[in-house]
């Protein structure tokens, strides 16, 4: 990718890869320096929202079910007035610009699982996820081995996560396509009678919050932990 | 420059790249193509859902420096008033092209798409931007000797006359889609009325996926008003807002051949342009 004025062959004297910097960290520099020369966005702005987009996680979705759990007036808050009880656990959707971010919106639902009704949630056409609330969304949702096969082969696909959900509960798929963000509230399960908060929290992951798995006292980890390694991770 | 030798590899690996159906020829007719081929190679990439596909495993991944900082850089650009994330969307999962969809990764198709949005609005020239790119190479040229490369902007420019959307001053404090609340006057559906989605004719970009388009459902939430994706995509201002609805649907009515028992459903929002009563 270089403009190397030699005619030997390059297979040989080349760079470990991992050394070299790739197209991509050269576009992106060569458009942030570009936009903040000419007063597109400020450097603060960059920096606000690089702190914003570095504390999103899913610790406030886990506390808003587990405060659901355990208050009736604060689950019926949630499902009829979703961004408010957001507040409750610190999320404001409109952080951090005062208009939202830009690709989360503001307008949440919660989707209430019951003992008939079981939701999983999906982006079929990208991977909008309600990211205040749950941080980034995990590589497998984004990809089209999920966005093709859960809408239309959902139990199969569930299996995989390990999540069998009897005949007679219907599997509700959500396919947030529009400016809506959706998170799934599961049923508290069996075994959690007394906990806290705080308990109740741990147990409610990421993957139950999109509906590929359900809570359990003594899981507090996401089903899928195969983690694809990046050449120079966020931090390094 | 690149050798001569290195320029018929990279020619070589490049006529490997096929990106259409290998019983046609790379240079068609009108008489060879039946309206369904039409459709099918006018379908949006980004339309995904149902179809055919083996299972792989499901994986996370570690996130690079760049990704984030993509991410990032395509938030701002939209604080900034360049663009609305629509505008990424058309640009990035549709107008890209089916090769480099699946090709090349996740967030460069972010990166492509501001890339792209800048140069077109005319905010930076195809020169300042190819000379950047160099400048930044050859800042690199010997290596990353394990650091993470950094931006250098030269100074902070003065963004008084840069051209900005409306979107950020007439969402602040209120949100969108709820800034265009009262714009669409009523609502035509009202929850649990009988609807079919419309088969339109869907060129360029459309948020309707073509797995529901003709079948029927009911309307399981009358939702918000917005501006549709399909004009929101250009970066539109002033389009009548319209109504949205989640419709809810059976999946065996959805798929000929489900398996899955007949309570089974699925929910997705969809326009009122898009929708039709229903008996």
């Amino acid at each position: 990718m270089s403009e190397h004025h030699h005619d030997h062959d390059h297979e040989k004297t080349v760079k470990p890869m991992v050394d070299e910097i790739t197209e991509f960290e050269v576009l992106e520099i060569a458009l942030r320096e570009l936009c903040i020369e000419k007063g597109i966005f400020t450097a603060e702005q960059h920096r606000i929202y690089t702190e914003f987009a570095e504390q999103i996680g899913p610790t406030p979705g886990a506390k808003l079910v587990a405060k659901a759990w355990l208050d009736p007036e604060f689950k019926k808050l949630a499902l009829t007035d979703p961004i408010e009880a957001c507040l409750q656990v610190g999320v404001d959707w409109l952080n951090p610009t005062g208009s939202g971010t830009i690709s989360d919106f503001h307008a949440l639902q919660i989707l209430e699982d019951s003992p008939t009704v079981h939701h999983v949630i999906v982006c079929c056409l990208c991977s909008c996820y309600p990211r205040p609330l749950l941080g980034n969304s995990p590589e497998w949702y984004r990809s089209p081995n999920y966005r093709r096969r859960i809408v239309r082969w959902p139990r199969p696909v569930l299996a995989e996560f390990g999540l069998e959900i009897p005949d007679n509960v219907e599997v509700r798929i959500e396919d947030s396509n529009q400016k809506h963000r959706f998170m799934v509230m599961p049923i508290r399960p069996e075994g959690t009678e007394g906990w806290s908060e705080d308990q109740l929290a741990e147990i409610v992951t990421r993957d139950c919050m999109i509906g590929v798995a359900l809570p359990k006292p003594g899981v507090t980890t996401n089903v899928k932990t195969k983690t694809i390694p990046a050449i120079r991770p966020v931090g390094s | 420059m690149t050798t001569a030798s290195h320029r018929e590899q990279k020619l070589a690996l490049i006529s490997r790249l096929k990106a259409s159906y290998p019983e046609l020829p790379e240079w068609t007719s009108g008489d060879m193509i039946s309206s369904d081929r039409f459709w099918a190679y006018m379908k949006c990439p980004q339309d995904q859902g149902g179809q055919l596909s083996a299972a792989e495993p499901f994986l996370e991944k570690e996130e690079e420096q760049w990704e984030l900082m993509t991410y990032i850089l395509c938030e701002v650009l939209g604080w900034g008033g360049i663009w609305v994330s629509e505008e990424r969307r058309r640009i990035a999962d549709v107008e890209i092209g089916l090769s480099v969809y699946f090709g090349l990764p996740y967030y460069f198709r972010w990166l492509w798409a501001a890339t792209k949005t800048l140069v077109e609005k005319e905010y930076i020239s195809w020169g300042e931007l190819t000379d950047r790119l160099v400048e930044v190479q050859d800042r690199y040229a010997g290596g990353l000797n394990g650091q993470l490369p950094k931006a250098q902007p030269k100074f902070e420019g003065d963004g008084s006359n840069v051209k900005r959307n409306r979107w950020v001053a007439d969402s602040l404090g209120k949100g969108d889609p709820g800034m265009y609340s009262g714009q669409a006057g009523p609502a035509k559906y009202n929850v649990g009325d009988r609807v079919k989605v419309r088969d339109l004719p869907a060129l360029l970009y459309t948020r309707t996926p073509e797995y529901v388009r003709g079948a029927e459902g009911v309307i399981s939430r009358v939702s918000y008003e917005s501006p549709a994706p399909e004009d929101e995509a250009w970066g539109r201002e002033g389009d009548r807002p319209e109504w949205f609805y989640i419709v809810r649907f059976k999946q065996v009515d959805l798929w000929d051949s489900y398996h899955g028992p007949e309570s089974d459903s699925l929910q997705t929002e969809i326009t009122e342009r898009w929708l039709q009563a229903s008996a």
